[in-house]
């Protein structure tokens, strides 16, 4: 009898997958060579245009607008989860552990568009946030949030915040109690104790939150689309704005593929960053 | 202690950001003027009514729901006897295919939607229920292999050897060994991915049409023509249900397990 | 380093310790003198460890008081405490080099840097540790790692140097050699000690006075040699050592003699214990030590001797442990020199057992 009497049947779902969604982005590439002829659905010869398209300032600045927006996003979550998760993981209260889950997990569930329709109410002119400001007089005239890149960062930040939240309450989880309770024995202020000895020994977990709170940043749509509104430009708009206004697929594809490269790339250099830092920290 | 109190001061306005859209939402959806006020100057049902009757958002539920259940118990068969194959055997390519499932967790939705739209038109399943299947499979399936392979990772392997040393079968020893043991973490990647799904909107935007579109796309398309409170109603609705399904997951399978969140 | 003239005493004055609903630790009262090496003894759960955390500041006792030569720390929070811990992980930094690990403590008091190196430099020395300095603490062996935590611990000379259970990570040879480092250790530095364990090896051998607890209360406090011998409890008695408990006897009192009839068969004799007041009549508890029994031959009269059969022979090397079943006693264990035992009475045989009372303990039931 096979060592591995399961290999052949569970393997070829999984590759019938892998197979599929590759076609899926060959298609992309495919596309993204292909003449754009206007006014119709139907593509040309190849050609290596649309890539010379792309530098162009509007698209060039979508790539860099996505880049900033990104890393901004991924720094305020990282400062305003921390204490969130460190509070989930240390208290000893069992209801604020299960209310704090809840609270700080359940925007994950609600989907892009329930969230960004949410935020639009609470940003725009005569939204909450105006309205409490006038009231309690701090402001005397409404404040724009909507089609800012402010009002993006705070709408992608609590979007980004229970992914991160889960990395971060991992990795606070995975330190023995042990090292605060030296720190503090030795004389170490609480403060001291949260710099000197739970922030570098959570350095790994920050590192890989911070990079996958930038990726997926990278390929946020609904948010910049709504609340960004035309105004806000990143790559996902851009492509959103060929494909289907100008219907120049070919082109959108190029953006695509545009948008996946950079992706790629950027995820990279972190990586090399955060090696880095690592290193660095370690040697310490 | 006063350090003590700054510190629950800090989480609680952090909380308190986390949460302002949603309470928001849930009290625009019960205001009874079309403009948008706060505080709300009435109570009022009328958006409720509006959501639950309009036909865009009945229909695109509908197809939103027979989307998820399929994907997403096809994403626990595939994920489920992937994350097997990833923990128990050794195989060449197996580096190659894992990273190729995996990655639709860093490539942005709407490129994998935009994918699939191509894709459709080449095969002449341009916007039906198949490529949407296909579509939402490929995008929760990583979901459903990690909350099985992290299941699977914490079984000891003797109990399946132990099984196979008193003579049972490798068909016996997966059925009523493994996949008893892994229960819990098929559970929680299903009920993940079925809320992945139903709720997913950039890849859904490029793959449906009007007739196969599903809630979010719905309620995308409404907000960029209406601006009554409709979509807020279905917000609340859809916020209050996944709350539901989260506490009935925590009391069931603890969320902290399925997070893998726990102090030493 | 050396505190020999400033040691501190520690008192635990009716401490309770309650978690939910479960007592932790039941009204605790310990007077530890300065420079006393004292050890908390007991079985996991007896509440040991919530005693030194208490002491440590990390947990707050529902009630009683915690006071260092004399002077209530109820209130001070653990970073301010000054008392020195060695934890059962180590708990040694893993970011930080060793040096860094034992300046820790100096750099949160803020020393200068040439002192705190000083300080490091001697505390290293110390603990046979020289060079070390630049290592990455996961680099270091168990008993390396051992002594950087204590290093770290005294380097800031804390007024009560607590160790919780610092010896179970190692293996045995490596755990007697630390043993007698620790000891040493002692006398050099003067520290007033609390040292938390389950081993009754570690708190016979390092400790001035043993505090054997169980379910949270104190059952006795004693010099190691006075609980071996005269156990306060049925609890110390067969928690110390190993120790056959036979079935409850009445006393039988006639003058100077005492009879101690242990079923209607078999009557002892013995004398007056130490510490016990015996009336005729009176029930008791006896225990008898293995070593204590032996198996009966020509020099032995006819006075306390039972006969039963040999159940099983367990060897040790050093001696052998044979459980012999005695009608109306029960099991009975005893110890011998060598393997001789296991000729001399096969299994199953029958065999006569000297058991005198001279050693016994004997405890009002």
């Amino acid at each position: 009898m096979s060592k591995r009497p399961f290999l052949i049947p569970f393997l070829v779902p999984a590759i019938l997958v892998a197979v599929i969604f590759l076609a899926a982005l060959a298609e992309i590439l495919q596309y993204s060579l292909r003449e754009f002829i206007p006014g119709s659905l139907d593509v040309g010869g190849f050609t290596l245009d649309n890539f010379a398209r792309i530098y162009r300032p509007v698209y060039f600045k979508a790539v860099i607008n996505t880049f900033v927006l990104s890393l901004a996003t991924a720094f305020f979550t990282l400062i305003l989860s921390y204490p969130i998760a460190f509070a989930l993981v240390r208290t000893k209260v069992e209801w604020v552990r299960t209310l704090l889950i809840l609270l700080s997990i359940t925007p994950l569930f609600t989907g892009e568009i329930v969230r960004t329709y949410a935020w639009m109410l609470v940003l725009g002119t005569n939204g909450f946030l105006n309205t409490m400001l006038l009231d309690i007089g701090v402001i005397s005239e409404p404040v724009t949030f909507m089609y800012t890149r402010a009002g993006v960062v705070i709408a992608l930040v609590q979007f980004a915040m229970p992914v991160m939240i889960i990395i971060l309450a991992t990795a606070i989880s995975h330190i023995n109690t042990d090292y605060e309770k030296a720190a503090a024995n030795l004389g170490a202020r609480p403060w001291t104790v949260i710099t000197r000895v739970v922030i570098p020994l959570t350095m790994p977990g920050i590192i890989s939150g911070f990079i996958v709170i930038f990726a997926w940043t990278m390929s946020a749509f609904a948010t910049p689309q709504l609340i960004g509104g035309g105004k806000v430009l990143m790559i996902s708009n851009a492509i959103y704005l060929q494909g289907f206004s100008a219907l120049n697929f070919p082109f959108a594809a190029t953006l695509s593929v545009i948008a996946l490269i950079s992706a790629f790339a950027s995820l990279a250099l972190m990586k090399l960053i955060a090696n880095r830092l690592e290193r660095q920290t370690a040697i310490h | 202690m006063w350090r003590q109190t700054l510190f629950w001061v800090i989480v609680s306005c952090i909380l308190f950001y986390m949460t302002i859209p949603a309470i928001v939402v849930v009290m625009t959806s019960f205001n009874p003027g079309e403009i948008l006020s706060f505080p709300p100057n009435g109570f009022s049902l009328r958006w409720y009514e509006k959501a639950l009757t309009y036909p865009d958002f009945r229909g695109a539920f509908r197809t939103g729901l027979i989307v998820a259940l399929i994907s997403s118990t096809l994403a626990l068969v595939i994920g489920t006897s992937f994350a097997f194959l990833v923990v128990r055997y050794v195989f060449p390519g197996k580096n190659l295919l894992e990273g190729i499932l995996s990655s639709p967790l860093i490539i942005p939705h709407f490129t994998t939607g935009f994918g699939f739209l191509l894709l459709g038109a080449h095969l002449n399943l341009n916007q039906t229920l198949t490529i949407i299947i296909m579509t939402h499979v490929v995008l929760v399936l990583p979901f459903v292999a990690r909350a099985v392979y992290v299941s699977l990772l914490n079984i000891d392997p003797n109990f399946e050897r132990s099984a196979a040393n008193l003579g049972a079968s490798p068909f016996m020893v997966l059925s009523r060994i493994t996949v008893p043991l892994i229960i819990p973490g098929m559970a929680g990647g299903w009920l993940v991915a079925s809320i992945l799904s139903l709720t997913e909107f950039s890849a859904s935007l490029y793959v449906t049409a009007s007739r196969t579109q599903t809630l979010p796309v719905a309620m995308y398309n409404y907000i960029r023509e209406y601006t009554d409170p409709t979509v807020a109603a279905v917000s609340a609705l859809l916020i209050i249900a996944t709350m539901l399904i989260l506490m009935a997951a925590n009391h069931f399978l603890g969320l902290r397990k399925i997070l893998a969140i726990d102090s030493h | 380093m050396n505190t020999n003239n400033s040691g501190h005493s520690v008192d635990i004055v009716e401490v309770t310790k309650t978690f939910a609903n479960v007592t932790a630790v039941h009204k605790v009262s310990l007077n530890i003198r300065k420079g006393e090496f004292m050890t908390l003894l007991g079985p996991s759960g007896c509440g040991k460890t919530t005693l030194l955390n208490m002491v440590a500041g990390f947990e707050t006792q529902t009630s009683g008081a915690i006071r260092i030569d004399g002077k209530d720390i109820s209130d001070v929070p653990p970073f301010m405490r000054e008392t020195g811990m060695v934890f059962q992980s180590y708990a040694l930094f893993p970011h930080m080099n060793v040096f860094d690990n034992i300046a820790f403590g100096l750099r949160m008091r803020k020393l200068p840097a040439k002192e705190i190196k000083a300080e490091v430099e001697r505390a290293l020395d110390m603990m046979k540790l020289s060079g070390m300095e630049g290592r990455r603490v996961r680099q270091l062996s168990g008993g390396q790692q051992q002594r950087i935590a204590l290093a770290r611990a005294i380097v800031i000379r804390p007024k009560v140097l607590l160790l919780d259970e610092p010896l179970s990570a190692l293996d045995k040879n490596l755990r007697l050699q630390m043993q007698v480092e620790l000891k040493e250790l002692h006398q050099k530095t003067g520290l007033t000690t609390i040292f938390v364990t389950h081993d009754q090896g570690e708190a016979l051998s390092l400790s001035d006075r043993v505090v054997v607890m169980s379910r949270g209360e104190v059952q006795q406090v004693s010099a190691p040699i006075e609980l071996y011998t005269q156990p306060a409890n049925g609890f110390v008695a067969s928690f110390i050592g190993e120790i056959n408990a036979l079935p409850k006897a009445r006393c039988q009192k006639s003058g100077q003699d005492f009879r101690f009839e242990v079923c209607p068969e078999i009557s002892l004799n013995g004398r007056q214990p130490a510490r016990l007041e015996l009336k005729d009549g009176q029930m008791v508890h006896i225990f008898i030590r293995p070593e204590h029994i032996e198996i009966a031959g020509p020099r032995h009269n006819g006075a306390n001797i039972v006969k039963g059969n040999v159940a099983a022979h367990i060897y040790q090397g050093t001696h052998t442990q044979t459980r012999v079943n005695v009608p109306g006693i029960g099991l009975v264990e005893l110890r011998t020199k060598g393997a001789a035992a296991i000729d001399q009475a096969p299994l199953g045989s029958e065999i006569a057992l000297s058991v005198p009372l001279d050693e016994a303990v004997i405890l009002p039931a």
